[in-house]
């Protein structure tokens, strides 16, 4: 945004640019530590392949139906082998003892490897911190009880059983793991350690004349407990592409590699979760949240590789080439994990397919919650809505405007002073009242509740947990103070249980004053963003429960503050009312708590195309429940972005509107009636896939297979769809591709093989494999139905998505070459429990032999507990059906029909130009079928 | 089974009973949501959608199926995304809704015929609705009525006065030209005298040479001496009042400064100015408090608006002071013609009941007159000779004219300093005049509407406030937020084409709220656009949107900002009372009162 100020300039002229510039200029690289400013990346990162003295294994053993043993160091004095001349790199042996592993097979096609320290023989009393509460309760009730260890034959090595067609192989010298195919060909899948630069800098005693601390600007770190660095090499093999590791800002679907030869060296994908300012649109630098979960994809094979640390990690993908220019191997994905603290834990994912990652990722870090139904809809935010008056005002505007909207969000300024659960009483003198108004057109408000506490001694949440010892300690002992909204502030230490009981308890009636049941919370800055403290967090030696140092937790401390709101909403709703709660931080498993958003974009048509590969990385590592802010946070975006944006933020799984405070107002009714009927048209789209959406966040929270798609989870054997960034599946039958530049002319769309798809703004069909060119037009991107599929929608529109429980649907059919599709509707109550207990209709639509049945597919054993529904079907539209079909007869009953040609949608302009069965009226929670003549 | 039988028969009936009784007291099925007036198009058993795609029959219409893309089809109904229900709403105003809101369980429509799928009750609540919205109808019209009397006489006496500042004008000008012509008599008079005296004196020394007379040479030489410079305009006079001007801005100045440190809760330190100053680098170092707010005025801005602020205050302060001394001279001149129009005023006065607005508008520059009277331009002969332009002018014209022409070439010393005398306080008269001629017609060429009825804006402030805020609107000059000593300017008028007609400016006016858009219709003025005001951090420079409203009172209300730095605010005002809104008003009660009756009669 700016340019660089130069130094020769006349001081005039500098102090003139800083005044007006400094503070608008965008992201400051130099507050944010660079690999080489980070010892433990830097002395990494520099070390060759095998110039490390190998680990052995030994001791191997079947305890508890799991492979356990030891490492043990080369006896040969370990080589000093970077330049680094500091004091972490001179460490001898004497840290080297051996170290115990362990390996453990669960269910489905997951191979967990985990290395300790051995604590029977640990120099200190501190030991490394393994995260709890990540990993899914019951996971050790899926781990599977190895019967019995081989060692194949001519090397020393030991196998084991890891899924039907996969083994593990643990090769004992030098140390490594490979998991493969079973078979003659033994083809690896996944191996760790294969470039020997596995490393594990053991606690120790600190030396005499030893200097642990670490500097960064102005702040120091006083790493009481030495150097205790992880790092190891994975190797991803059969793929073509890497993807994954969210966050990070980029134009690239897959993870573009970080180093090798022929590829410009960049830092290192970091994950270290910070509020960063202005976040650049290409970046490998860590901004809200990490999941250091990566995946694989090529033409042979699908795999992953989760490693459960919550600490600072650095991860780099090399190129071909990266170890041995002179061989280059092409059929693999190199990778190099590096992180500050914590253990090996960490998951190899055998796959074979897409979705077998995924699902095999979701039963270790659980699936996605299934939200209400209203949270799917589309949300309406702005830092900030001022007073009562303008919430009203606002709200009316939409139905003045016939838009529909579902929840209206407040930011920081309705509090009093930024001390959370207040409200500033001038601005909003009747909380009650004005969601009572809301609620009553069906609508819903969310307030920002963030983990900063104002230390204010008249507030009651800062003295309660001043009194009780809830906050974050500094590295002296005394509560940490850091800066944030509110001034002078201090963090409580969600790690605690009993803190994030404490913390659940405050969005109680009774303790959160002025809020109502349609009240759901928004959790911002909980990275967490400390305005003064080392890259605009905490300090890594700030204290948390069980002497664990922040370092070691840092990336999760969003994920429990996540969790402990949304355990809050639950318990104030005595478990009968879903939670929605949007975060900035997460970690693995937030999909569990609710939805997250990638934080404060730009207005510009960078950012708006970054979008889509940003949301489905996180999709692809469990966080389906995502969106970018709609019109892009800062700045103010020129109408045909903010058009564009709605137009491909309705298909984001999270679809939210938000401005900064010093934008322009952007509510969609104020850029003239035509850009207005844009708009509105771009979330009338949203409103009628509804169902569809709904559907999809079902098959998410049982699966884990996110809503938006890349094109290759769908298509994984088309090599042509493995790096596409533009374009995505919502579901398996919707495919869409966004429009990233201004005026463009012309849009090409790239088709997968396999499948016909119909243009769904005219109903024309193509066949797959094909790039294809269209014009770009003003009033949608392009989307394209499957062939083979069907799409429930609602095409009634009313003032949010409540008022739609009753509208009949339509369905979409596309038949593919064999005149055959199929599809299928989740419908429950939208807002309960109650669908855990088998209250909810899942119906499957199969369409063949010019019939189509609806099947109930929801199991016998789903629950006592029953759903029903009145709604019917008021339209069946079809498409690629040769046309000559003139009737339809139901059965039961034997009702007969016209079909007749009629519109895809009923947007003003529409041909009449696809087979439309004309009021079949059937039940949609019935079972039957309709015959075409 | 002939149990069965009798069972459902008698469900059948009974449905059919209720159907009956649900529908008894609406229109029937085939017409809900339909005008009166458009009864007459579905006539017909095939009828056309409107849009002309499709036909369609009758036993489709409001069948629950979306025929026709405009509706035409489902008036009745929430088919047709595009449609439109029309509520008869008897006993008040008859409504068209969007067919989204049919039978969405809302109650939209005051008759409660929007919602008749029995999954909820609406009550009639149009009796109660209709009575009140005569009600505030009624007073908007008496209001509309009152507001056109009294805009009636303003105009009138906007235009009496345009003329008469006209007629000023050209007068003034004719003043000019013979004035000029007497400046430059007095001129070549005064050098005849110098040249005489000169002449005098080189003859007198000459003599005195003769004489070899010492003393008397020397003091007249100082005499001498002292006249020729004090020949132009009493420069001294301004000088002095121009340094006046700059101290008692650096007193405000001062006071300013030190206000903003003892009242701003958030006050800039000025050690975090200067750190930001020197170069991006420097968080580092920073105490872990300022680096706190440093880091979260990235977001807010807040820090870094101080700082442009303050910056900004300096050059305000410097514009200001410019200003002062612009609207110092122009006010000194205003209240040395207010004669004229001070009685107008006091008129005015009394037919608007409201003397208190009035009296605190004018408040600050009535303090600035009497500044300006007893600082310097004191020439009171000019004031009071001048009441009546007509005949005043003349006389002290002519007096003027006559002293001139009596003037004898006497060289003594009393002739001499007389000339000058009243050399000087011709040319000032004539600069006086000249400023006064440029500030008329400077005013003059400003666009009061097709009526001048904007005329009398033009030496008006309108204040209003808000907490702590105090927002200022002049008309024609500018407006601005003051809070305590701290001023902000939120735009200037600018020129006459600033004064919006809506119609005109699409683009312009397509950040507004929607409302506005609806003046689209009146060609008028009904907005005052006041733009290029103080900058905003990481924004636009600051502006405002005054929306005129008919009322009795001149009243500046309702300020906001929807979005930041962009402010709007309401005047009332008699000047936009129209007689095509009133009547568009009684037409509106007329309607009214038509279904009045009969509700009374359904109820």
């Amino acid at each position: 945004m700016t340019s660089p100020v130069r130094r020769s300039a006349a001081p005039v002229l500098l102090f003139l640019l800083l005044v007006f510039s400094s503070s608008v200029s965008a992201w400051k690289k130099e507050e944010f530590r660079s690999c080489k400013q980070t010892p433990f990346c830097k002395r990494a990162r520099t070390r060759a392949p095998h110039s490390l003295p190998p680990f052995s294994v030994s001791d191997v053993s079947l305890s508890d139906g799991s492979v356990s043993g030891r490492l043990v160091p080369s006896p040969s004095i370990r080589q000093v082998t970077d330049e680094d001349p500091s004091a972490d790199a001179a460490v001898d042996d004497t840290a080297q003892r051996p170290l115990l592993f362990r390996l453990s097979v669960y269910h489905g096609g997951i191979l967990r490897l985990e290395i300790d320290e051995d604590p029977s023989s640990a120099p200190t009393p501190k030991r490394r911190f393994r995260l709890p509460d990540v990993l899914l309760p019951d996971l050790e009730d899926r781990r599977l009880w190895l019967p019995r260890l081989s060692s194949p034959s001519g090397v020393a090595a030991t196998s084991f059983y890891l899924a039907d067609g996969f083994e593990g192989i643990l090769r004992h010298d030098p140390f490594e793991i490979v998991v493969r195919r079973t078979g003659s060909e033994g083809e690896p899948v996944l191996s760790f350690n294969s470039h020997g630069l596995f490393d594990y800098e053991q606690l120790r005693a600190k030396k005499e004349g030893e200097d642990w601390e670490e500097s960064f600007r102005s702040h120091t770190d006083s790493r009481p407990h030495g150097p205790q660095s992880i790092s190891f090499d994975v190797s991803f093999h059969g793929a073509n592409f890497v993807y994954g590791i969210p966050e990070h800002a980029s134009p690239s679907l897959s993870l573009r590699p970080t180093r090798g030869s022929g590829v410009d060296e960049s830092e290192p994908y970091r994950l270290f979760n910070l509020d960063v300012f202005e976040y650049l649109h290409d970046s490998p630098f860590g901004i809200y949240g990490s999941i250091p979960f990566m995946l694989s994809h090529g033409t042979r094979s699908t795999s992953g590789f989760f490693w459960l640390n919550a600490a600072e990690m650095q991860i780099d993908v090399l190129a071909p080439g990266w170890d041995d220019s002179a061989a280059p191997n092409a059929g693999r994905v190199d990778s190099f994990w590096m992180s500050e603290a914590g253990v090996v834990d960490a998951f190899f994912f055998v796959g074979p397919g897409p979705k077998d990652v995924l699902k095999q990722y979701a039963s270790v870090t659980g699936t996605p919650a299934m939200p209400q139904e209203f949270a799917v809809a589309y949300h309406q935010c702005r830092w900030n809505y001022r007073d009562e008056e303008d919430v009203a005002a606002v709200d009316a505007a939409f139905d003045e405007h016939d838009i529909p909207y579902d929840v209206l969000w407040l930011d920081i300024e309705h509090t009093d002073g930024k001390r959370y659960f207040t409200w500033d009483r001038t601005l909003f003198p009747h909380p009650e009242e004005m969601q009572k108004k809301l609620a009553a057109k069906g609508r819903h408000m969310v307030t920002i509740v963030d983990p900063h506490i104002k230390r204010d001694d008249s507030f009651h949440v800062h003295k309660e947990a001043t009194e009780k010892g809830y906050y974050v300690k500094d590295a002296s002992g005394k509560d940490f103070d850091g800066w944030c909204w509110p001034g002078s502030s201090s963090y409580s230490d969600m790690l605690n249980p009993e803190i994030r009981e404490w913390w659940a308890d405050k969005f109680s009636y009774k303790n959160y004053v002025g809020s109502t049941a349609s009240l759901y919370i928004w959790n911002d800055m909980n990275e967490p963003s400390v305005f003064n403290g080392p890259e605009v967090t905490m300090p890594r030696d700030a204290i948390h429960h069980g002497e664990v140092e922040h370092r070691e937790l840092h990336n999760a401390y969003g994920y429990y503050f996540h969790m402990a709101t949304a355990n809050g909403l639950v318990k104030r709703g005595n478990g009968k009312d879903r939670p929605f709660v949007l975060s900035r931080a997460f970690f693995a498993g937030s999909q569990r708590y609710g939805a997250i958003w990638t934080g404060d974009n730009s207005a510009d048509w960078d950012h708006l195309r970054v979008s889509v590969p940003m949301i489905l990385n996180l999709g692809l590592t469990g966080m389906s429940f995502s969106g970018a802010d709609v019109g892009g946070f800062f700045g103010n975006p020129e109408v045909d972005l903010l058009v564009r944006w709605y137009q491909l933020g309705a298909y984001y799984p999270f679809f939210r509107g938000h401005a900064h405070h010093d934008t322009k107002r952007r509510e969609p009714w104020l850029f003239g009636e035509e850009n207005t009927a844009l708009m509105r048209e771009a979330i009338h789209i949203r409103y009628s896939l509804l169902p569809y959406y709904y559907t999809l966040f079902r098959e998410a929270a049982t699966s884990g297979i996110p809503i938006m798609r890349p094109l290759w989870l769908e298509f994984p054997a088309d090599k042509e769809t493995y790096d596409n960034s533009e374009a995505f599946m919502v579901g398996s039958s919707l495919l869409v591709q966004g429009v990233y530049e201004k005026n463009q002319k012309s849009v090409s769309v790239y088709l997968p093989s396999g499948a016909s798809w119909f243009n769904l703004r005219n109903g024309v069909k193509y066949d797959g494999g094909v790039l294809l060119k269209l014009d770009a037009s003003e009033d949608s991107i392009p989307s394209f139905q499957r062939a083979g599929t069907i799409i429930p929608r609602k095409d009634r529109f009313r003032r949010s998505s409540t008022q739609m429980v009753n509208d009949p649907y339509t369905l979409v059919i596309a038949l593919n070459g064999s005149l055959a599709a199929e599809g299928e509707l989740y419908i429950d109550d939208g807002e309960s429990y109650d669908f855990e207990k088998g209250a909810y209709i899942h119906r499957r639509f199969i369409f063949a032999n010019n019939k189509l049945t609806s099947i109930d597919i929801r199991p016998s054993t789903a629950g006592e507990k029953k759903f029903s529904s009145d709604c019917t079907i008021e339209r069946i539209i079809l498409l690629g059906l040769p046309s000559g079909a003139k009737k339809a007869v139901v059965a039961p009953g034997n009702h007969e029909m016209n079909i007749e040609l009629g519109p895809l949608t009923l947007r003003k302009g529409s041909k009449p130009i696809a087979l439309t069965i004309r009021k079949p009226n059937i039940r949609v929670a019935d079972d039957w079928s309709v015959r075409i003549f | 089974m002939g149990a069965l039988r009798i069972k459902l028969s008698l469900t059948i009936t009974c449905l059919f009973a209720l159907w009956i009784a649900g529908f008894a007291s609406l229109p029937a099925r085939e017409f809900l949501g339909i005008a009166p007036q458009d009864e007459g198009y579905y006539k017909s058993d095939v009828i056309k959608c409107k849009d002309g795609a499709k036909k369609f029959t009758k036993q489709q219409l409001n069948d629950e199926f979306c025929d026709c893309l405009d509706g035409t089809d489902e008036p009745g109904t929430s088919a047709c995304p595009e449609g439109k229900f029309y509520c008869r709403n008897s006993g008040h105003i008859p409504q068209i809704i969007f067919s989204s809101r049919v039978n969405d369980g809302l109650c939209d429509c005051c008759d409660g015929s929007d919602e008749y799928n029995g999954n909820v009750n609406c009550s009639n609540t149009c009796w109660e609705a209709g009575k009140a919205a005569r009600e505030r109808l009624k007073k908007k019209i008496e209001k509309h009525q009152d507001g056109l009397v009294i805009r009636k006489q303003e105009v009138e006496k906007a235009k009496q006065e345009f003329v008469k500042e006209e007629v000023e004008l050209s007068k003034l000008k004719n003043e000019e030209k013979i004035l000029k012509g007497l400046v430059e008599k007095l001129r070549e008079h005064k050098e005849r005298i110098k040249k005489a005296e000169e002449e005098e004196r080189l003859k007198k020394e000459k003599e005195e040479a003769q004489r070899v007379a010492e003393t008397k040479s020397n003091e007249q030489k100082q005499l001498l001496d002292e006249y020729p410079e004090d020949l132009p305009e009493r420069p001294h006079d301004k000088l002095e009042k121009t340094s006046q001007h700059v101290l008692e801005d650096k007193d405000i100045t001062t006071v300013k400064a030190g206000a903003n440190e003892e009242t701003g809760t958030k006050e800039v330190h000025p050690d975090d100015a200067a750190d930001q100053v020197q170069s991006p680098e420097t968080t580092e170092g920073l105490s872990r408090e300022k680096l706190g707010r440093l880091v979260a005025s990235r977001w807010t801005g807040e820090l870094s608006d101080k700082q442009t602020k303050e910056h900004n205050d300096k050059n305000e302060e410097e514009k200001e002071n410019h200003d002062f001394a612009e609207s110092g001279e122009e006010e000194n001149y205003d209240s040395y013609y207010h004669s004229d129009t001070d009685d107008d005023r006091h008129q005015y006065d009394d037919e608007d009941d409201d003397n208190d607005f009035q009296d605190d508008a004018d408040e600050p520059y009535g303090k600035d007159e009497v500044e300006y009277d007893d600082s310097s331009y004191t020439d009171k002969d000019f004031t009071s000779e001048s009441p009546d332009t007509t005949t005043g002018s003349l006389s002290w014209l002519d007096k003027i004219q006559h002293t001139v022409q009596n003037h004898e070439i006497i060289s003594t010393f009393v002739e001499s300093s007389r000339v000058n005398k009243e050399y000087d306080d011709a040319s000032l008269k004539l600069s006086k005049l000249q400023s006064r001629i440029s500030s008329l017609s400077e005013k003059l060429k400003h666009d009061f509407g097709k009526e001048k009825e904007f005329y009398s804006f033009y030496d008006q402030c309108f204040e209003y406030k808000q907490n702590k805020y105090v927002y200022k609107v002049c008309p024609f000059r500018k407006a601005s937020q003051v809070e305590g000593h701290s001023t902000t300017q939120l735009g200037n008028f600018g020129s006459s084409d600033e004064f919006l007609p809506l119609c005109q400016s699409i683009k312009a006016q397509r950040l507004l709220l929607h409302e506005l858009r609806w003046a689209n219709f009146e060609e008028s003025y009904s907005v005052m656009q006041f733009s290029n005001g103080e900058k905003c951090w990481n924004g636009p420079d600051r502006s405002l949107k005054v929306r005129l409203r008919c009322g009795l009172k001149y009243e500046l209300a309702d300020v906001d900002e929807p979005s930041r730095c962009e402010y709007v605010a309401i005047l009332s005002t008699p000047i936009s009372c129209r007689e095509e809104k009133l009547k568009e008003l009684q037409q509106k009660l007329e309607d009214l009162n038509k279904s009045q009756p009969l509700a009374h009669d359904e109820l």
